[in-house]
């Protein structure tokens, strides 16, 4: 059941455009012919929809892999600093970035209309968390007896960070994988449903949302649909994440 | 440590922390291509239209002295006015606040006296209904984003029901305000609520709830004075990260309703480049932000001092 949840929408945003047809006949505004009827400007609603789930899909996680990609190493760095000066330098400008409410530095940076900007503000949202965790998993691992031991034998500083406190954040970041994916599609779909950072025609299932929305008593599939596979998609990815860490527990 | 100490020690920071995301939002919305003297200008700007705008704006001196200008008017609660209207930014959003301060108080008002109530009867009878629909709805709801979760309620209440209108543009009655609010409370109400329950069940596990239940201490005063304030300590913390959360969502949500509240300003103020507003806002949200994690912490300090 939660894997039907994940897969028909994943499948759709990924796999939708290969299947979508070239031809983008115009027909009446808003009718209720053909499988899903028509959108505000007489396009039909079905091919948006298939075409409408990758960027979605692909934004998010790309920015969730690029803010790990980031928040991981200035987390490291911060925890293995040997002056406590570096570290503080590296931890208090991100206090301020929690500040900021996130969809406001969404809104901010979205207006740049700078390609990849979406991705840039999103992993600038969770930039402080991770950093956050990271470092406090990591200094737990990197006060333990382990890493003396291994200093004493005279293993290399990168093998001691990477190798073997880099693991042990790993093991604890995983756990949070999920919440943040799911947070990430949150973010990127609210963004287009306001329209930062996309135009306001591309098929988008949040911008379908919000362009169809005046015709919702007309034809409410072409403003239904993309809401069920939205909600389809985070819904099924946090029931699978959080099975997937329930098993793990046991 | 005292509460007042405690108190102390947390101001200047939290002083700083409005200064330098005052600096940052400023900075930041300077960084902004197109600016609003080419959007006055109107459909088919002439350069010598746009730098003359441009002079009168101030738009062309040193970003420097525009900063220190700017600084210098926030002190005195003068955020400057806006550029495509001329009104002051003051009035304009003192005039959005009441909406979004509606919205965001209700949502308070209900979100806390329920998250407690439902986190207490899942914790008191594990597994029972209370618990179990609250861990169901709780890993479902958590994740749907507002605008999708409107778009259904609106389709199936005012759509085909008909019972609740689906925007607030004939004015904010109580029949208007229901449907936004239960979308505004669906995601906090489940992370606040699994909280509560996760702490009180942690608490009512504890050595020193059972040392006074054995030393005869009644079972309500056990679970309501003992347990509970340690319980809402966590959840107290995670409820300001709840503004955060209810700021994006009363954005979206006034969005979605048509409310004009200071979510509908903003996105205005972005799609026009008025900058004044635009900072004025950010100023008030990163401010509201803060102050509330201040007010939070204490209150987690209050409940239960420990650091």
């Amino acid at each position: 059941m939660r894997w039907l949840l994940l897969a028909v929408p994943s499948l759709l945003a990924l796999a939708g455009p290969w299947f979508a047809d070239d031809d983008t006949g115009r027909a009446a505004a808003f009718s209720t012919e053909g499988l899903l009827g028509t959108d505000f400007a007489g396009r039909d609603v079905w091919q948006q929809v298939l075409l409408g789930g990758q960027d979605l899909v692909l934004v998010a996680v790309l920015a969730t892999a690029g803010a790990y990609a980031l928040a991981v190493p200035w987390g490291l760095l911060a925890a293995t600093a040997r002056r406590r000066i570096a570290d503080e330098l590296l931890m208090r400008p991100l206090d301020l970035l929690l500040a900021v409410p996130s969809l406001l530095l969404l809104i901010l940076l979205g207006t740049t209309r700078a390609g990849g900007v979406l991705v840039w503000a999103i992993i600038l949202i969770h930039l402080p968390d991770i950093a956050r965790v990271s470092r406090a998993t990591a200094l737990e691992a990197a006060n333990g007896t382990v890493v003396e031991a291994m200093r004493l034998q005279g293993e290399s500083r990168w093998r001691v960070t990477v190798d073997f406190v880099g693991r042990s954040v790993l093991r604890t970041l995983a756990t949070d994988v999920g919440t943040r994916l799911t947070g990430t599609l949150y973010l990127v779909a609210a963004a287009a449903f306001l329209g930062v950072g996309v135009s306001p025609d591309t098929a988008d299932w949040a911008v379908m949302i919000d362009r169809n929305r005046t015709g919702l008593f007309l034809n409410p599939w072409a403003v239904l649909a993309p809401a069920l596979l939205i909600i389809m998609l985070t819904v099924g990815l946090n029931l699978a994440f959080d099975r997937a860490l329930r098993t793990r527990e046991r | 440590m005292s509460l007042t100490k405690y108190a102390a020690r947390r101001l200047p920071l939290t002083l700083a922390q409005v200064v330098a995301v005052a600096s940052a939002v400023f900075l930041l919305v300077e960084l902004l291509p197109g600016d609003a003297a080419v959007v006055l200008a109107g459909d088919s700007p002439d350069p010598a239209r746009v730098a003359q705008i441009r002079a009168e704006l101030g738009l062309d001196r040193p970003l420097p002295e525009r900063f220190g200008a700017w600084m210098g008017g926030l002190l005195q609660f003068d955020l400057g006015a806006s550029i495509v209207s001329g009104r002051p930014v003051a009035d304009i959003v003192l005039d959005a606040l009441g909406p979004t301060a509606l919205l965001a108080g209700l949502t308070l008002a209900l979100l806390v006296p329920l998250a407690v109530v439902a986190g207490v009867r899942a914790a008191l009878r594990e597994g029972g209904l209370t618990d179990r629909t609250l861990t169901a709805a709780g890993v479902a709801l958590y994740s749907i984003p507002e605008f999708a979760l409107a778009i259904v309620l609106i389709t199936v209440f005012s759509g085909y029901l008909g019972w609740l209108p689906a925007t607030a543009i004939d004015g904010i009655g109580p029949a208007v305000l229901v449907l936004p609010l239960l979308v505004l409370l669906a995601r906090p109400l489940c992370s606040i609520g699994r909280l509560v329950r996760a702490g009180m069940i942690e608490a009512l596990a504890a050595g020193y709830t059972r040392h006074a239940l054995r030393l005869g201490v009644p079972r309500w005063r056990v679970r309501y004075a003992h347990a509970l304030p340690n319980a809402l300590a966590p959840a107290v913390q995670q409820l300001a990260r709840t503004t955060d959360w209810l700021l994006g969502g009363v954005v979206v949500v006034e969005a979605v309703f048509v409310i004009p509240g200071l979510g509908t300003v903003l996105v205005d103020a972005v799609a026009d480049r008025d900058l004044p507003v635009i900072q004025g806002l950010a100023v008030l949200f990163a401010t509201t932000t803060v102050l509330v994690n201040l007010a939070a912490d204490l209150a987690a300090f209050r409940l239960a001092p420990r650091a």
